[in-house]
């Protein structure tokens, strides 16, 4: 059961899980600002010289379009945290309604589909099934985050129902069934909330597993098509590398790695937070 | 027996599955093709006759029995884009995806293996921190900054400049080990941080059993203990791990891996096919996907009766 | 007075756990003599399985702490030795049995092959050697298709044939010391009997002394000849066997043996 001062407790004593809240947070603080108009926002302009060293107007210098890295890195915190936080949230609820239903009705017709469906959705290459629904979609910019909504939230369905299995039998639920609550809300009040802990980490690993992918959707031209994201200035940067000119490689790649290691880290110390033996010890 | 029915018939079912969520994405909302088969000064006669042809006429489930009608006779017809027959694509690129992937997924593995027991025998020490650090950092490293950093350091002149560019001429041993170093130094490198530290997981979980604190009261030592006793008990949690991350690894990855270094492989053929909306060509791939995933369950249950005596 | 098999002084356990330190055991001290059955009895909790690793060294270090003035083997102190040194007594002159049959040995080789392990690894013998070493020991353990023993895995084999093999195992080097812990509470009471009294007729044949962890006190009655009550992580008592059940001094020892059952007679 989540209990979010109980969290704080085994949290403080984490020093690594610490260090990569405060860094979300960070970003956080930047993807805000960016969305409140206040960062970032001459992330297009090409006012500069064609890959300028970095001095003191252009803090990571400029591309090969003469747009200034810096603005475009910052902007791109946004976009980064855009595409998480849909991705991790939607998937997270999908895979814990349905996995929640699946668990439920165990070994039976719902129980039977829902794994089914798991299992479709990780046969198909993931990067075909972008492109597929992109198509369908008719290129409309939402492709990527339908796409990955609907692979990414079978490992959270499966774990839910893995759970849900385990506390079915548990005497709360029994007395709950006894005292006559509809299934419905025994799921909602009480089996859901139970399974708290198991949603939180897997949502933080869905956000950077989002990330991860819109980077390389992005390089093969079926991720973020309007904006810039660290995945479009990687893409821009692999012929630039080529001549020599690495700071928009160095400025993406940077930023993607402390984000990520950040979220990471705080992955790491939800689940030790969460796990009783004390698990990485 | 009843096993193995049941085993078909969830197989199938999921070819039918997957075949049929393609069928949905790429053929019936996809773009018209009639178009690109004919070009754009075509008589209305013409364009009836392609209508026909590809089947814009018949209703959903005649279309899609069709769809999977020619998956299971092979009938994969010829490629949009380039006119060879798809079967003939498959047979000359698979087998470059395979001589490509293989190295990189099992050192991947290997090594994670190795490194997580290491990890584990040492626990708490310092190369237990070490290894753990190195695999949340691998973690947090994407997969196109691996291939661009690698890419640079062994074969730009800004680095080694000891491997080429992209491509893929092999024909001897020596031209394949030169080819094939970077790609697999790159899937190393993604997969290392992940299988690190799921190997760990389990062989920690495994180390803390009582069986093992027998060993130990018997004067064995953590070496043995870890690398015969843990190894050997943890192998169906290996096995799963392996098996199932093969579908992700190889087929996802090669799309990546030989996109960016130009290697004619199946993933190539299969972005290619994408930018180009060549159908035949997917529609085979993710057939093939979805057989190969149903083999790969079977398998699987094999090999859990191989390494396991308790399993019958 | 010949030296005690085994003398423990002031031997204490305690964990650290998220800041908080716990003492399971505190400052227990005792000698088992040679040749002698010692019981130690209390409650789940007691400290019982923890002293017992203790003296083998099987705790980790990482979150416990032991302390011990002294762990005396034959005299030799174990707690000054390295963890080289000690694997070489582990099993050799000092063996464990221990409560879950289910547990304890290893699913994925066979019995013979956990069985010869041993004789090949503390009393360098060949293969050849340690396989007929291994049929004799099963043999003399009650087995008389010490064959088919030896190529089953230990899923196959029964709870009481389990502990049977470990009592094997344990005796495969004629140890000095012998710790059972609750070698038969997962055991029905006929099963029981068979495994105890062959531990037991095998120790006296060897010499070896046996520190038996029980909560059973028909056990303790039947096959021990003194009796050390644990409670709390302490040593409340110390007495052999006639005085404990006739007169017993501690408060905690009179509730033990008060709460057994008793057929009314007459």
């Amino acid at each position: 059961m989540l209990s979010g001062l109980y969290l704080w407790q085994q949290l403080r004593n984490d020093k690594s899980g610490l260090a990569g809240l405060s860094i979300v947070l960070i970003f956080f603080v930047l993807a805000v600002g960016v969305w409140a108009g206040l960062l970032g926002q001459d992330w297009s302009v090409a006012s500069g010289a064609r890959w300028q060293s970095p001095d003191a107007n252009f803090w990571f210098g400029t591309n090969i379009l003469g747009q200034d890295i810096f603005q475009r890195s910052i902007f791109s915190v946004q976009t980064a945290f855009e595409i998480g936080i849909v991705v991790s949230v939607f998937s997270t609820i999908l895979g814990a309604f349905l996995g929640a239903i699946a668990g439920w009705y165990s070994n039976s017709w719902i129980d039977n589909a829902v794994l089914w469906l798991t299992g479709v959705l990780d046969s198909i290459p993931f990067y075909l099934f972008v492109a597929a629904v992109a198509y369908a979609l008719q290129g409309k910019g939402w492709a990527m985050h339908i796409a990955m909504i609907a692979t990414f939230w079978t490992t959270t369905g499966r774990l839910v129902r893995a759970e849900v299995m385990k506390l079915k039998s548990r005497e709360f639920v029994l007395s709950a069934q006894a005292i006559g609550l509809p299934d419905l809300q025994i799921l909602s009040r009480h089996l859901l909330p139970n399974t708290s802990h198991i949603l939180l980490v897997q949502t933080s690993i869905a956000f950077v597993a989002a990330i991860k992918t819109e980077v390389i959707l992005s390089f093969l031209g079926i991720g973020v098509q309007n904006g810039v994201s660290w995945g479009l200035m990687l893409a821009e940067s692999t012929q630039e590398v080529l001549a020599g000119h690495f700071n928009n490689f160095l400025a993406a790649s940077g930023m993607l790695f402390a984000l990520l290691i950040g979220f990471n880290l705080l992955t790491d110390a939800l689940q030790d937070a969460f796990d009783p033996n004390q698990a990485a010890l | 027996m009843q096993y193995l029915l049941q085993k078909m018939v969830h197989g199938l079912l999921l070819i039918l599955g997957v075949t049929l969520v393609s069928f949905i994405l790429m053929v019936w909302f996809g773009p018209d093709q009639t178009y690109t088969l004919i070009g754009k000064n075509a008589t209305p006669e013409q364009i009836e006759d392609i209508g026909r042809q590809l089947g814009y006429d018949q209703p959903f489930a005649l279309r899609y029995a069709n769809y999977v009608g020619d998956l299971f006779t092979f009938n994969l017809g010829a490629s949009n884009s380039s006119g060879e027959q798809v079967s003939s694509i498959l047979r000359k690129t698979i087998p470059v995806t395979l001589a490509l992937m293989i190295p990189g997924f099992v050192l991947g593995n290997l090594l994670g293996i190795a490194l997580g027991l290491t990890a584990a025998q040492h626990r708490g020490r310092w190369a237990d921190r070490l290894i753990t650090g190195l695999s949340v950092t691998g973690m947090s490293v994407s997969f196109l900054v691996i291939i661009i950093v690698l890419q640079v350091l062994l074969s730009t002149p800004y680095g080694l400049n000891l491997f080429p560019v992209r491509g893929w001429q092999v024909g001897d041993p020596l031209s394949y080990f030169r080819y094939v170093t970077v790609p697999t130094l790159s899937l190393i490198f993604v997969t290392l941080g992940y299988n690190t530290r799921f190997y760990r997981a389990v062989f920690v979980e495994e180390s803390g059993k009582d069986h093992i604190r027998t060993a130990r009261a018997y004067g064995a030592s953590s070496a043995s203990i870890l690398w015969k006793h843990v190894l050997k008990n943890s192998l169906v949690p290996i096995t799963t791990r392996v098996m199932f991350s093969i579908p992700l690894v190889v087929i996802s990855g090669s799309l990546l891996i030989e996109s960016y270094f130009g290697i004619p492989g199946v993933g190539k053929v299969t972005f290619d096919a994408i930018t180009n909306g060549d159908q035949p060509v997917l529609k085979a791939v993710v057939g093939l996907t979805a057989v190969a995933f149903v083999l790969i369950q079977v398998l699987t249950d094999f090999v859990y009766k191989l390494v396991d005596p308790r399993i019958t | 007075m010949s030296t005690p098999s085994l003398s423990v002084r002031n031997l204490s356990v305690a964990i650290h756990l998220r800041e908080k330190i716990s003492t399971i055991v505190d400052q227990v001290s005792f000698d088992l003599e040679a040749g002698e059955v010692l019981a130690i009895v209390g409650e789940s909790g007691s400290g019982k399985t923890k002293t017992a690793e203790a003296i083998m060294g099987l705790i980790p270090k990482i979150s416990w702490q032991v302390e011990a003035d002294a762990i005396e083997l034959d005299g030799r102190d174990l707690s000054k030795l390295t963890e080289a040194a000690l694997r070489k007594v582990r099993g050799r002159q000092m063996s464990m049995i221990f409560q879950e049959p289910r547990t304890a040995l290893d699913p994925v080789f066979t019995t013979g092959q956990q069985l010869c392990s041993i004789y090949r690894r503390h009393r360098g013998k060949t293969k050849p050697e340690a396989v007929s070493a291994a049929r004799k020991m099963l043999g003399r353990v009650g087995f008389a298709d010490a064959e088919r023993i030896m190529g089953s895995y230990p899923h196959q084999l029964s709870g009481g044939m389990r502990q049977r093999i470990m009592v094997a195992m344990a005796m495969a080097c004629e140890p000095r010391v012998l710790i059972a812990d609750e070698p038969t509470t997962a055991l029905d009471v006929t099963t029981q009997a068979q495994v105890l009294s062959r531990l037991v007729s095998l120790a006296s044949e060897f010499g070896t002394s046996i520190l038996l962890i029980t909560h059973d006190l028909g056990v303790v009655a039947q096959y021990c000849d003194r009796a050390l009550v644990m409670q709390d992580g302490r040593i409340v008592e110390q007495a052999n066997i006639e005085d404990l059940f006739a007169d017993a001094e501690h408060p905690y020892t009179r509730k033990l043996l008060a709460s057994v059952p008793r057929i009314r007679t007459g």
